[in-house]
């Protein structure tokens, strides 16, 4: 076994848990603060890979630009999604925020399905075939500037949560929602920042990986169910707890992928899930949220 | 009196992350005893309930009724041995009628089974029966009776306590605690549910009567508790515990229970 | 238990009323319409529709029972189906068993599975019992696709052979074509939802009713809501297991595709729109939601779209589907009684 490709693995890892960690986190953000679970959560991540392919391959943009540019509609789309559909909602009609999200999804899905049909299409830019080259390893150039954008990504995340004023009342709704509001802070405000950024992150992950993988409509059912477990493990509602457990799933997965046969590695994260649920119900990381 | 106690509670103790909410409370009820639970906001009254109902877990301390242990029975366990509570914050089915919401809480404890239920049996016939009629006395008693099938939603706050309280008594219970029987509610109606809190004792059952309502609690209890701060400060018949200064205090502070002494003397 | 807030104009014939009457008749119309179907026509493709209508039939109320009647929304009424439905084509055709034990055991197998899921994640937030019962779905469906020793994995396992059933009098039922499936199902059917519905009229339904509209009260008095909950998703689990089982004979092969999503939509749409917690409303919209899509020949991409309109409509403006839209009226019309006697 040599080190370089254990180090490849390693870097391959690392990107899925930054993606897997930016779809987390969104969906914990959003959790967190409205206490909704996003059923079509998964949906945003797949309409921003779709929408990524075709700005490169039919409006002849590059990977950059179509990343930006996807990862600001996302965002537009959160708010607007907020307004139109959530922003009614609240914690007690738990059971009308998931069919309602249900429903989002189904309507985006089947709506992909049958506008795209489900044949995986290859998004192939002149990066795609480029590779780093360091010492034993190689690198797909791709890979490596998905994970930096993810990277960038949590350090604007944090930025903005932690030094900004709405991302600081953000932060404060999340942990205890009736003391956030007793101090004047504004939940629809916060609320819908909140969507945007959930949205925005799923949007961005799905167009920074979309030349990775092949797109399809069905792409964004399968990661969802993932991100689920994984904001169970980390703790309903804990963000950073998402984002550490999303970054050694993704780690774990890629390494028993590379030495073991690849049955079930899907099944891991939910194995993993059933795990935490039985020892340590708040997760691993403790509530952010009351479970 | 040296009946052996219906409720005996000892040691009750309770903390919430460094605060402790009940310091080793110990107290008894004699059966068809009314006994009232009075104290400032915080001193833990609701707490007490909560913990010897089973809704809360106790840190500890042991409870009884009637000799037998309840020590960390789960709540609908220690519903069916006798010991039956109102909450604060009045809780009904909204969705079913009244005669059905007083049907439900004796289901339990008629000791019918499932496969029995199932069946429908003659046992499960009677029983239901049993439970309607017993229902509709009840409503009578407590003036609800034309809304017999209404659903409990459309009742005014102060009829869903007097639906609570028959709701309690169809549990065939020994013992009765109500969480703030009377808060926000008119001077009317609690005329009214006093005159109910009497008829039930008539029939001998012994109630354990939490209120911030002072007047209220003597001039229906026979003995009063008085806590603060998690600990029992005095347990006497009204009028003592009127005149006792550690109560004044407690309501009052210092200066206030001065002032009110002076007065008096 | 009182139907859906509706009220015939109580005309009475001879002690009978109008609405007694047809509260008995209606249903008992209809069973007698879809046990005679075969008899009065030939039309293969009124059978299939007649399968698919009973199987949803008991996978939906099964679903009304966990969510409407104990509160709990479970997506896991799929794995069961599937579960049972695997258990059934395994033991036949590995194993030789006779049909009929073959898919009792699969009910038997789903149902352990159903009480174990329940018992483990029960204690959980909903939040995270939803999270887990979507889970344990979509790790069936895992299971089935790669487990590819004991499954056969994406493949799955076709050629089931036509069931035969012995009956009393030396005869026997060789159950192959779409008329006698549509039979099989339709029997099958009517026993689940009378069983059902002999649950939600009883006072275990109440229990449960009890338990979603309070927990805390019906706590104080007396009633173990775990207990009930078990009991509901572990009666839904058996009811989507044998289910399943006698489905997957009528498709002549068991793949992953059992544990398929779209079930769970399905019955979920049939379940809202039916009313959660109301029998015959759930019934109803089975029917309509099995014949109508057939009808306008939607694609099923499209169908799934329109369903997913219909149920952000649904939460957005009425969540308590038809069911609750009625009952709503009851309450109104009983508080202006009130206020009109303070």
């Amino acid at each position: 076994m040599d080190a370089g490709f254990l180090m490849g693995l390693l870097i391959n890892g690392l990107v899925i848990g930054v993606i897997y960690a930016l779809v987390a986190i969104g969906l914990s953000l959003i959790f967190g603060v409205l206490e909704i679970v996003n059923f079509a959560h998964g949906e945003f991540y797949m309409l921003g890979a779709i929408a990524a392919y075709f700005l490169v391959a039919n409006a002849g943009f590059g990977y950059w630009p179509a990343v930006l540019v996807v990862t600001l509609v996302a965002v537009c789309l959160g708010y607007v999604l907020f307004e139109a559909l959530l922003g009614g909602l609240r914690g007690e009609s738990f059971e009308r925020s998931i069919l309602l999200t249900l429903g989002l999804s189904m309507v985006l899905q089947n709506g992909a399905v049958f506008l795209f049909t489900t044949t995986p299409k290859m998004m192939t830019t002149p990066l795609s075939y480029a590779t780093l080259t360091l010492g034993d390893l190689r690198i797909s150039v791709v890979r490596l500037y998905a994970l930096g954008l993810g990277l960038a990504a949590f350090a604007l995340l944090y930025v903005v949560l932690y030094r900004t004023r709405i991302g600081k009342a953000m932060r404060g709704v999340a942990q205890n929602r009736n003391a956030a509001l007793m101090v004047g802070i504004d939940p629809h405000v916060v609320a819908r920042l909140a969507v945007a950024i959930g949205i925005g992150l799923s949007g961005l992950a799905g167009a920074a990986l979309a030349p990775v993988y092949a797109v399809h409509p069905l792409m964004g059912f399968a990661f969802v169910f993932k991100a689920f477990a994984i904001i169970i493990i980390g703790g309903l509602g804990n963000v950073s707890g998402a984002a550490l457990a999303a970054l050694a799933l993704g780690v774990l997965e890629t390494l028993i992928g590379g030495f073991l046969p690849l049955v079930m590695v899907d099944a891991l994260a939910f194995g993993a899930m059933i795990l935490v649920l039985l020892v340590k119900p708040h997760g691993l990381f403790g509530r952010g949220v009351r479970v | 009196m040296s009946a052996a106690p219906l409720l005996e509670v000892r040691g009750l103790t309770k903390r919430y992350l460094g605060l402790t909410a009940l310091d080793s409370l110990s107290y008894s009820v004699e059966p068809g005893a009314v006994v009232g639970i009075i104290g400032p906001n915080g001193s833990g009254k609701s707490t007490n309930v909560d913990c010897i109902s089973g809704f809360q877990g106790a840190d500890a301390g042991h409870w009884f009724l009637d000799g037998v242990e309840l020590t960390g029975l789960p709540a609908h366990r220690i519903a069916q041995t006798g010991l039956v509570r109102s909450f604060q914050n009045v809780q009904a089915y909204d969705e079913m009628t009244l005669l059905e919401n007083l049907c439900v809480a004796r289901q339990e404890i008629d000791g019918i089974g499932w496969w029995a239920t199932l069946a429908r049996s003659a046992r499960l016939r009677e029983g239901e029966a049993a439970a309607e009629a017993r229902g509709r006395e009840l409503l009578a008693l407590v003036g609800l009776a034309e809304y017999a099938q209404a659903p409990a939603a459309i009742l005014s706050y102060g009829q869903r306590k007097l639906l609570a309280i028959a709701a309690c008594l169809m549990a065939r219970p020994k013992l009765i605690i109500l969480d703030e029987p009377v808060a926000g509610v008119n001077p009317t109606m609690i005329r009214h549910i006093a005159q109910v809190i009497r008829k039930l004792n008539a029939e001998g059952i012994a109630l354990i009567i939490i209120e911030h309502n002072v007047d209220f609690v003597m001039s229906l209890c026979r003995r009063v508790i008085v806590i603060e701060a998690g600990r029992k400060i005095a347990d006497a018949s009204p009028a003592v515990v009127r005149a006792d200064p550690r109560v004044l205090a407690a309501y009052l502070g210092r200066a206030g229970a001065a002032e009110a002494q002076g007065a008096h003397g | 238990m009182r139907a859906a807030g509706v009220t015939v104009a109580g005309v009475t014939v001879a002690g009978v009323t109008v609405a007694g009457a047809l509260r008995f008749l209606l249903p008992a119309g209809a069973c007698a319409v879809l046990l005679l179907l075969p008899r009065l026509t030939a039309n293969e493709y009124l059978f299939a529709l007649g399968v698919s209508f009973a199987t949803f039939s008991v996978l939906a109320g099964g679903l009304n029972l966990v969510y409407g009647y104990t509160g709990l929304l479970s997506f896991a009424q799929v794995g069961f189906f599937g579960i049972g439905a695997y258990a059934a084509a395994l033991l036949v055709t590995e194993q030789q068993w006779p049909f009929l034990a073959a898919v009792a055991a699969g009910g038997a197998i789903a149902t352990v599975a159903g009480l174990l899921i329940g018992y483990s994640s029960l204690r959980l937030s909903r939040h995270a019992f939803a999270i887990v019962t979507l889970s344990f779905a979509l790790l069936c469906m895992i299971v089935a696709r790669d487990w590819v020793s004991l499954t056969r994995g994406a493949m799955g396992i076709p050629g089931l052979p036509a069931p035969v059933l012995n009956l009393p009098a030396g005869l026997s039922w060789r159950i192959a074509s779409p008329a006698d499936f549509h039979w099989l199902m339709t029997i099958f059917a009517i026993a689940a939802n009378a069983l059902i519905y002999l649950v939600m009229t009883s006072r275990l339904g109440r229990a449960m009713r009890a338990i979603r509209q309070n927990e805390a009260l019906a706590r104080s008095q007396g009633i173990n809501p775990l207990a009930y909950r078990l009991l509901a998703l572990g009666l839904s689990a058996l009811l989507a297991g044998l289910a399943g089982g006698l489905f997957v004979f009528y498709l002549t092969i068991v793949d992953p595709s059992v544990f398929d999503f779209y079930y769970t939509e399905t019955m979920l749409i049939m379940v809202i729109i039916g009313g959660a917690g109301s029998f015959w409303g759930v019934l109803v919209s089975t029917a309509v939601l099995t014949v109508v899509p057939d009808l306008l020949r939607f694609s099923t991409d499209l169908r799934m779209v329109l369903y997913g309109v219909i149920l952000i409509i649904v939460m957005l403006v009425f969540p308590g589907g038809i069911g609750g839209w009625l009952r709503k009226r009851g309450v109104a019309r009983w508080r202006s009684v009130r206020v009109a006697k303070s």
